[in-house]
């Protein structure tokens, strides 16, 4: 067996033009599933027999979320990886995840609020999912300032992903908050091991939007990954090619 | 109400619904801007390291 293709993901030049090489193959996936997702999820679906149409919201809602929690989970191993056999790339793939993971936790609070005020009667409750949510967005705005604060790229690698590795922790909370604590928070209804309680024509949009966003995800760390492997490297030859126009 | 403004209005639940999605559309654009704005700015500082070399500079 062969090791070559790992150590390969290891080098600069060969992420930077794989990245490049990859990302097409992502977006287009992303938006035809994204745009499939929203019409199914806006026209098809027929309206909840309780929420009515306030419940389309789940369409943005949820996908948000799921970025929130799988963003911030790569980013958590990418750092460790990072951190645990010294792998520059690893970092530059962490610190890419944190502004499109932070964004995404953001998306998901301010509508989760907008779809609790209509159903529940209020914007905000200090509720175990919403408070454990809203401590996500803190982590990733702490790694970013944390990253930011730090002149030398390799020990904010270092600082970070020990924020990061540590953060992990909030991760299964999340998730889990609904099943341990009483919550206003609704249990999840696709992301467990039984069947999904929910109805098929409602379920598949929202599977599309689900792998739509997450390709989405990929599509956006590609792009900003070529740029942290660029900004990393001082004096390799290779930039030369890379940047030429 | 004609079909449009039906599906305008969601049930009652436009006020919360549209916010939603014009949120996470600009959530969406807006990742797209800065991962390309990131990339471009890299890619121009790498120039000028190498601009700054080639000319004898202090690298």
């Amino acid at each position: 067996m062969t090791w070559t293709w790992f150590h390969r993901l290891g080098s600069p030049p060969y992420i930077y033009s794989l990245a490049a090489r990859l990302t097409p193959w992502f977006a287009w996936p992303a938006a035809l599933l994204i745009v499939g997702g929203l019409y199914g999820g806006l026209v098809l679906s027929p309206p909840d027999y309780q929420q009515g149409d306030g419940f389309r919201i789940l369409y943005v809602h949820a996908p948000s979320a799921w970025m929130s929690l799988m963003v911030y989970t790569t980013m958590a191993v990418s750092a460790a990886v990072g951190l645990i056999w010294r792998i520059k790339v690893s970092h530059a793939v962490a610190a890419s995840c944190a502004p499109i993971g932070a964004s995404f936790t953001f998306c998901a609070l301010v509508t989760g609020s907008l779809w609790g005020q209509p159903m529940w009667g209020t914007y905000w409750e200090w509720d175990p999912r919403l408070t454990s949510e809203l401590i996500l967005l803190f982590l990733y705005l702490g790694y970013m300032g944390l990253r930011s604060a730090m002149e030398d790229v390799q020990r904010a690698d270092r600082a970070s992903a020990v924020l990061a590795i540590v953060g992990i922790v909030n991760v299964p909370i999340i998730h889990y908050s609904v099943t341990w604590w009483n919550s206003l928070h609704q249990a999840p209804s696709v992301m467990k091991f039984d069947r999904p309680t929910i109805a098929t024509s409602m379920l598949i949009p929202l599977l599309m939007m689900l792998l739509g966003f997450t390709l989405f995800f990929v599509t956006v760390l590609l792009i900003r990954l070529r740029g942290e492997v660029l900004s990393r490297e001082r004096t390799a030859s290779w930039i030369r090619e890379a940047v030429s126009p | 109400m004609s079909a449009v403004s039906e599906f305008f209005d969601m049930g009652g639940y436009a006020a919360y619904v549209w916010p939603s999605y014009v949120l996470t559309l600009a959530v969406v654009v807006l990742n797209i801007v800065w991962a390309r704005r990131l990339l471009a700015k890299s890619r121009e500082e790498a120039r000028r390291r190498l601009a700054m070399r080639a000319g004898g500079g202090e690298t």
